[in-house]
């Protein structure tokens, strides 16, 4: 089993954290086991964690940490590398560790308790981010559009979503995985669309849905909008081998060269609400 | 046999408290067609926030029910919260009126390096 030693971002960006994640899965065969080398990560985010998780729990990946630094007990704290995937022991975990939100893999097999798990998780954000008017809507749509996309288009069983409020920041980052088909493939089974992962991506912001429905097609892009635009947060859209980059200023498509994640991966940051929320007027 | 009852689900129960998913409203169907009465109402007291996927959802499983030849349901959604009426008067009104999507979408090309450069 090839080894990959992992490497800390050089800065707290979401991008730079995206560039950690490329140099740690280019160059190799996206569905092969690996063992992946953690002992020089000083310190863990989602858009890091859950995309190894995810590989973890779809391929028999295996990992290594240094026990010696205390900063690696975080791994276990939040139930790396399996996740919860019942809303008792999400329960469990949050009551044992406070402030650490637990990974948590969703099932389809679930069911309504998968709706459970994910509405525990989402309300926990909500808690961590403070009750500010609106500030409800606002945690809860982004993850239930993001969530859902992966039950209604990956083919994929299963969905993985991490979240981690860093209070001396002032920010809360989460991570939702899927390691099914992706966006191009997508197009192409749906809709006999031979496009580019990073064309897919454009195609997923002006609302072409894979399905027949004109009706469909928005979440994706509300959901940013709302990140961006109403919270004033960063947003990352990775499928195959583009990302798409978005803060308060600019909107950046980025080719990962050698790089290929078969399935979605999407990361938000979002700041803690100062004030009242509506997020009525990004949702079109 | 069928009465003009009114039967009353509890969405929360049957689902959760936020919902979110579009695949479950079979589950949800499922109920209402189970029920022995025309007229079904589905509370959503206990339901914090319904996403715009499943709002969309469950305003086609409305009019799917409606629309049947047998075993014709008439669905309410009663005690919703203001901000879960609003997701669906939102996605309603775009049944209604569907906005274009044909959105002129500009967005910057860079390179990993490039974004490693500036990042951090």
């Amino acid at each position: 089993m090839q080894k990959i030693i992992v490497k800390s971002p050089r800065g707290n960006s979401l991008a730079s954290q995206l560039v950690s994640l490329y140099n740690s899965f280019k160059d190799l065969s996206f569905n092969e086991p690996r063992n992946f080398d953690l002992s020089n990560i000083d310190w863990f985010f989602p858009l890091l964690v859950l995309p190894l998780c995810a590989h973890i729990n779809c391929f028999k990946s295996q990992f290594s940490k240094n026990e010696n630094n205390p900063n690696h007990s975080y791994l276990d704290t939040v139930s790396f590398p399996l996740g919860v995937d019942s809303v008792s022991v999400f329960q469990q975990q949050v009551q044992a560790h406070k402030t650490f939100i637990p990974i948590s893999v969703l099932k389809r097999e679930k069911g309504p308790d998968r709706e459970r798990l994910e509405s525990i998780f989402s309300m926990i954000v909500y808690k961590t981010l403070g009750s500010v008017p609106g500030a409800q809507n606002a945690v809860h749509y982004p993850i239930t559009e993001l969530v859902t996309n992966i039950f209604d288009h990956s083919k994929q069983d299963r969905g993985f979503i991490f979240a981690q409020f860093y209070p001396k920041k002032n920010y809360l980052d989460i991570c939702i995985v899927d390691c099914g088909r992706g966006l191009s493939k997508a197009y192409e089974e749906e809709k006999s669309l031979k496009l580019s992962d990073a064309d897919s991506i454009v195609e997923v912001l002006k609302g072409h849905s894979t399905k027949p429905s004109v009706e469909r097609g928005y979440g994706v892009r509300t959901s940013k909008r709302v990140v961006c635009e109403c919270l004033g947060g960063e947003f990352v859209l990775l499928s195959g081998a583009a990302a798409l980059v978005v803060n308060e200023r600019q909107e950046r498509m980025v080719e990962l060269p050698g790089f290929f994640w078969q399935g979605v991966i999407v990361a938000y940051r979002i700041p803690k609400p100062a004030g009242p929320i509506d997020i009525s007027p990004y949702l079109e | 046999m069928v009465t003009d009852e009114k039967y009353t689900i509890d969405v929360a129960k049957i689902l959760a408290p936020i919902v979110g998913s579009r695949d479950l409203m079979p589950i949800l169907a499922e109920a209402v067609n189970k029920a022995d009465v025309h007229s079904v109402d589905l509370d959503f007291s206990k339901v914090e926030f319904v996403s715009r996927s499943a709002a969309h959802a469950l305003l086609l499983m409305k009019e799917d029910l409606q629309r049947k030849w047998r075993n014709k349901k008439f669905i309410s959604f009663v005690n919703a919260s203001d901000n879960v009426q609003e997701m669906f008067r939102i996605v309603a009104a775009n049944r209604a009126v569907p906005k274009t999507n044909d959105l002129n979408i500009k967005i910057e090309k860079t390179d990993i390096n490039s974004l490693a450069k500036c990042s951090c």
